[in-house]
């Protein structure tokens, strides 16, 4: 019995809809619950982040809520990046009522189901449940469409309706999924057990006929893919990040995706050892969404869809890295997770940090800032040097990860893909950096009086680069951490 | 063949048929009615299975309460603000009965002919199960055709019911030994999702004027 699971849920959900009841007298009514909510679940998070990444395994409710090492990474990134999140929301919802954009008494609904959607995605990654998975990852969703649509614009709406409809859609047929794999594995396990359990599920995988598992994985491939922005069925994703007030861009980027992910690995890849086949469609989806979303880099002028399809092309790597089914490839995949968790929130963080002070986001509307704004610059600089994969930035060291796997497990045409691709990604932050902070200021920004962002929003910015530069550095500070969680994953692996 | 598998015949059949006409019904109103008249068909279907299997009986109940209840109420109360009549489509009612005739006529063969395949348990591959299982992918697909093809967003959504109700028709074979609290769970999402769609949807006519979501091009790469 580990009830800091439940303490876990409840900090945010109760937060969440005390700011419902209460947040609407003042700024501060919402604004103070949410920063002690998040805190809380940063401490607790933080917590089992500690405990279970030195092999620890949390279960609460007759096991109903298990947190493996991999669980308890996911809360680790949910609590911090939440936390630090909250904090940038601050000052950035303020101006963003100051301009207009936000009517005022609409301020604690922001919080209230930003706390609501923390909850979400921390729940789905403690659940050990089939169904409450499928349920629980539907509801990481709910939670944030209003989120994506709060600004209430004609383009906020049609995102928003978008997301909705696609991912709804879509994860219905990780429903259909999820009911296989319960039904196919339920005649083997012995009673007295739940068959709804993944853990009971994973040590029969191997006993479910053929067809109905790989019906089963398809199905949930497409509908956890669809929240993962697995290509063909990312439509929402650039929509949905660039419309999405920019905190709430960074946490759909840096975890919800990753939720999504994580419900492929937990259904998913307990069929490995069975199926080959599954792992090569794994590692072509992966490829596929690598150059869709490379290609569609070159085409953005919008920062944050440009961006929003960066994040196409990690998933893709970590697909990839998934997909090559070695130890060294899930290695990567979870350290890629990592590191793109950091480095997109810092990406979009410092984005909303440009946002904030010129209220333009299009690269043709920007320039000449890195004088301006040299923190935010310098943060951006930062995320993109990570992100383009250079060496002594976190994105090198696990890119370089997945490559190895990938020449290892013999698969050197994806390999090769991926490489390339990522010296694309390299070649596109340049091209966006530069016509971001470089040249000289265009006209419609001499006009406006451009200050460097409050510490709110930058003290989260810088704390997250050095860690980005701290992995890049010295990566062995992690190895652990990602040793434990690959672990979990082949402990659910079950072998022939 | 015997009463009950007539009735559940019958009952599959007139499912299709309703869905049919939500699709195709130009009202939005009427159109929520035939939903409440579908939701219905599906509650007595659950309970005609019932009789094999009493933990189904609740199941009924969930049914009835949110898709017989809540969901038309939400629809009604959004139509009432946006209008009843529907933007016209992509695809009209002739495109409509080819399409669904056909995807009515290859499911059931498949479920029949290679019902093994799709079949978890021993005992979905018997009637009635294999007959319900063919209605409720049936009823999926119409359900996808919808959003694909009509233009108006409270459609879509009433489309996404359709897919719903097919989903959850399908668990009655797939999973009848499921506990209460996961239909509940799945229940609770498709309402809420339904709330908030219809939210943003009303969001959509405010500042669009319509609901036709043709309009929603801004965003295209």
């Amino acid at each position: 019995m580990d009830r800091e699971i439940l303490y876990l849920l409840l900090a945010p959900t109760l937060t969440g809809i005390l700011i419902f009841i209460f947040g609407k007298k003042s700024f501060l009514s919402a604004e103070g619950p949410a920063l002690l909510g998040s805190a809380i679940t940063f401490g607790l998070s933080g917590w089992i982040f500690y405990y279970t990444t030195r092999g620890r395994i949390l279960s609460f409710f007759h096991e109903e809520f298990r947190v493996d090492a991999l669980g308890g990474l996911m809360v680790g990134l949910v609590g911090f990046l939440g936390f630090i999140v909250v904090i940038y929301s601050i000052p950035y919802m303020r101006k963003e009522v100051a301009e207009g954009v936000i009517p005022s008494n609409k301020i604690h609904s922001y919080y209230a189901w930003l706390m609501l959607f923390l909850a979400s995605m921390l729940w789905a990654t403690t659940t050990n449940d089939i169904y409450l998975l499928w349920v629980i990852i539907e509801a990481t969703t709910l939670a944030s469409i209003i989120l994506v649509s709060f600004n209430w614009s004609r383009e906020a709406l049609e995102a928003g309706y978008k997301y909705a409809m696609l991912l709804t859609v879509g994860i219905t047929f990780a429903l259909f999924g999820c009911v296989l794999l319960y039904a196919g594995s339920s005649p083997h396990i012995a009673s007295g057990l739940s068959p709804l359990k993944i853990t009971e599920i994973a040590k029969v995988a191997g006993k479910i006929p053929q067809s109905i598992a790989l019906l089963a994985v398809i199905l949930m491939l497409a509908g956890f893919g669809t929240k993962a922005g697995i290509v063909p069925f990312h439509t929402w994703l650039p929509d949905a990040h660039a419309e999405a007030p920019t905190p709430v861009s960074a946490l759909l980027s840096g975890i919800m995706i990753k939720v999504g992910l994580y419900a492929v690995i937990r259904t998913v890849l307990i069929f490995y050892s069975f199926h080959s086949i599954i792992s090569i469609l794994v590692l072509i989806l992966g490829v596929m969404t690598m150059i869709v979303g490379i290609v569609m880099m070159f085409l953005q002028d919008d920062t944050k869809r440009f961006l929003a399809f960066c994040s196409v092309v990690s998933m893709g790597y970590i697909f990839m890295g998934l997909g090559l089914g070695n130890y060294l490839g899930i290695y990567g995949a979870i350290f890629h997770l990592i590191n793109h968790s950091l480095m997109k929130a810092l990406a979009f963080l410092s984005l909303g940090g440009i946002i904030y002070s010129t209220r333009y986001r299009k690269m043709s509307d920007l320039g000449g800032l890195g004088k301006l704004m040299p923190v935010t610059a310098f943060t951006f600089y930062i995320a993109a040097l990570a992100l383009s994969g250079v060496p002594l930035f976190n994105g090198f060291v696990s890119e370089f990860t997945i490559f190895l796997a990938g020449m290892k497990a013999g698969h050197l045409w994806a390999t090769i893909i991926a490489i390339v691709v990522s010296i694309l990604t390299l070649a596109a932050f340049i091209q966006a950096t530069a016509r971001i902070f470089m040249g000289t200021l265009p006209e419609n920004l001499i006009k406006i009086k451009i200050r460097e962002v409050p510490i709110a929003m930058w003290g989260g910015e810088i704390l997250l680069a050095v860690l980005c530069i701290l992995i890049g550095i010295y990566p062995q500070v992690i190895y652990p951490v990602l040793h434990e969680a690959t672990k979990a994953v082949f402990a659910m692996m079950p072998m022939p | 063949m015997e009463p009950l598998a007539k009735l559940i015949s019958a009952l599959s059949l007139s499912l299709i048929i309703t869905a049919y006409l939500i699709i195709e019904i130009k009202n939005l109103r009427y159109a929520t009615y035939v939903n409440i008249l579908q939701a219905l068909l599906m509650c007595s279907l659950i309970v005609i299975f019932a009789g094999q299997n009493p933990g189904l009986y609740s199941w009924a109940l969930t049914v009835f309460i949110t898709k017989v209840i809540i969901i038309p109420f939400l629809l009604l109360r959004t139509i009432r603000r946006t209008g009843a009549l529907e933007v016209p489509p992509v695809i009209g009612y002739f495109g409509s009965i080819i399409f669904i005739t056909l995807i009515v006529v290859i499911l059931y063969r498949v479920t029949h002919r290679y019902v093994d395949f799709i079949a978890p348990t021993p005992l979905a591959t018997q009637e009635p199960f294999r007959t319900n299982l063919a209605v409720s992918l049936a009823l999926f697909i119409m359900g996808l055709y919808c959003i694909l093809v009509r233009r108006d967003a409270i459609k879509t959504v009433l489309g996404l019911i359709i897919l719903q109700n097919g989903v959850h028709l399908s668990l009655v074979s797939l999973v009848p030994l499921l506990e209460e609290t996961g239909i509940i769970g799945i229940v609770t999402d498709v309402v809420i999702a339904v709330y908030l769609l219809l939210y943003i949807i009303q969001g959509v006519y405010q500042k669009f004027g319509s609901t036709d979501t043709f309009n929603l091009k801004g965003l295209r790469w």
